[in-house]
């Protein structure tokens, strides 16, 4: 980085012309777009430079002349130079329009074309600092009179320090910021990479371990999963204590339990009370005897809830059974999920086919 | 037979999908980066683009921004491990016919590609879900038109939601499959074009509008 040439280091973003959505030639859309700003507020002050006689007309001229097209090579160094002199020139006219001293408009605009070359690398830098050199001598000149010959030389010298040493401070504070953001991104890096190995590096060792177990492996990796979605796409729901995160909790736990993926999709939330700790569940249970007794490969867990009520579908599309043959004392469906749903205040209805069993539970929430 | 193509940055993922869809459809071109993909595209022509929502340079949504105009007949159905809701909504506004998750089987896959093909849209439990809370009611509509669902539509979607296919649903509802989808069709066009105000919002976070 000490190697380059000297240059301001302003932070001024790369202008160049856009195409798309100009309303002249793109050169207020192009500054718009460089500075964030909405090109309509560029045009318009373009507009108000135009009152000061004429000059917005004479700076977007040399705008024109010297930025280049989106995406094309820049234009010539002719072309740049004399863009940047009409646009400090309008500039000037425009300063001079606000009531500001000749005194101080020209020497500021010899000191800007100045600055502006210096910036523009090796070649120009000794035209550049001459520029800012007659600059700083034409304002100190022309404001200190004749007859103050002492005041010259120290205002002059202490002038063209700032001019000069300025930009290196500058320079210096940005190499900062951006030894900083490196560092920042650096820990986040590391604590990136601790993640992946305590959750991914660790699975895929146990992967290839099991790689003998289709169901385990499938298990592992849908836990992983699972795990590394709720990090990288976190949701409001899920961190939260209301009934999302309550049935997701109930899902993994049915999925880590049994080793058969539950794809759950939800809409709305309610806050959790008893009524609704009493849904979630039976729901869990619905989830689980359809993981264990069904034989499908994947359990499909609808929660929607409304206003009015809430309601849980749980389905799989495994070999279903009679519900009238399942044995008195079998607690799972009767217990479970029927009398728990009746003493909250909610249904439970549940058909089974060959095609795979749906359990349906509703609960009304208060008004 | 479908001509298909297939964008995806991941060579496993592709050389997976290209097992699966198999004999069932015509694999005529794969592409990595939306830079490839666009170009490829609109040579090839195909009836359906099998589209991944994240890539390097600029995900689903810009490929389908840069093609869509120029090759009207090209279907995209969009492809991802990604469940947020703003990444789903996104492409499908952007212009997909669908959405699926990759863990989608192989048959299902096929399923879906050739749904899309045909015009069809092709939703997830998952988007289904999205979409039901996007439209939730609540919020006066600008549109009626376009940002209310029916109560059909609602309800076709809350079953696709349950984990119902579309012939169960028909069954269930008393319609024929062909009705079933017109409901669902009608569903993703309210879901390209609302301008409610979740939809909004999510588009706008993703710098879609």
């Amino acid at each position: 980085m000490s190697t380059s040439p000297y240059r301001l280091p302003l932070a001024l973003p790369r202008i160049a012309r856009v195409e798309r959505g100009s309303a002249l030639a793109g050169v207020c859309a192009g500054i718009g777009k460089a500075l964030g700003v909405d090109p309509t507020l560029v045009r318009l002050t373009f507009a108000l430079l135009t009152l000061a006689g004429g000059a917005g007309i004479a700076a977007y001229g040399g705008a024109w002349l010297a930025l280049p097209v989106e995406g094309e090579p820049d234009p010539s160094r002719r072309r740049r130079l004399l863009g940047l002199v009409v646009v400090a020139l309008a500039g000037a006219f425009a300063i001079r329009g606000l009531g500001l001293a000749d005194s101080i408009v020209w020497p500021a605009a010899l000191c800007g074309v100045g600055l502006l070359l210096v910036r523009r690398g090796t070649a120009s830098t000794t035209l550049g600092l001459l520029l800012v050199g007659l600059g700083v001598v034409a304002f100190v000149d022309q404001n200190a009179g004749g007859d103050a010959s002492a005041l010259l030389e120290p205002s002059a010298v202490a002038i063209m320090l700032v001019l000069v040493l300025g930009p290196w401070a500058w320079r210096l504070a940005a190499e900062r910021d951006a030894e900083r953001t490196a560092r920042i991104r650096s820990e986040e890096r590391s604590e990136m990479a601790a993640r992946v190995h305590d959750s991914v590096l660790q699975t895929l060792a146990l992967v290839q371990r099991e790689a003998g177990d289709p169901k385990r492996v499938a298990a592992l990796a849908r836990r992983q999963e699972r795990e590394l979605r709720s990090w990288l796409y976190p949701d409001p729901h899920t961190t939260g204590d209301g009934l999302a995160a309550a049935i997701d909790g109930a899902a993994a736990a049915v999925e880590e339990l049994h080793g058969v993926p539950v794809e759950l999709v939800r809409t709305g939330d309610a806050p959790l009370d008893d009524r609704v700790e009493a849904l979630v569940l039976a729901a869990r249970e619905a989830m689980a005897n359809a993981a264990r007794h069904s034989g499908a490969d994947e359990v499909s867990a609808f929660v929607d809830a409304g206003d009015d009520e809430i309601a849980i579908f749980v389905r799989d599309r495994g070999r279903g059974f009679d519900p009238a043959a399942v044995p008195p004392g079998a607690h799972g469906i009767a217990e479970s999920i029927r009398s728990r749903m009746a003493r909250a205040g909610g249904s439970a209805t549940l058909t089974s086919s060959g095609e795979g069993t749906e359990v349906e539970l509703r609960l009304p929430r208060p008004s | 037979m479908k001509r298909v193509v297939l964008v995806d940055d991941h060579d496993l993922f592709r050389a997976g999908v290209r097992s699966e869809l198999g004999a069932a459809v015509e694999i005529v071109g794969e592409a990595a980066s939306v830079a490839d993909a666009v170009p490829l595209i609109r040579e090839l022509d195909p009836d359906v683009v099998l589209l991944d929502v994240h890539l390097p340079d600029g995900g689903g949504q810009a490929v389908i921004a840069q093609v869509a105009l120029e090759r009207p007949g090209v279907r995209f159905l969009a492809l991802s491990v990604s469940d947020a809701a703003e990444d789903v909504i996104g492409v499908i506004r952007a212009g997909a016919r669908g959405y699926v998750t990759k863990s989608i089987s192989g048959a299902e896959l096929v399923d879906a590609v050739q749904r899309t093909a045909d015009g069809d849209a092709v939703f997830s439990p998952r988007l289904a879900g999205f979409v039901l809370d996007a439209f939730r009611s609540g919020e006066a509509a600008v549109d009626p038109e376009l940002d209310t669902l029916t109560t059909r539509e609602r309800e076709v979607l809350q079953l696709i939601a349950r984990g119902y296919r579309y012939k169960e649903i028909a069954a269930r509802l008393h319609l024929s499959v062909k009705t079933v989808e017109t409901h669902v069709s009608a569903v993703l066009r309210k879901l390209q074009l609302s301008s409610r105000h979740e939809l909004t919002r999510w588009a706008a976070e993703r710098r879609l509008i």
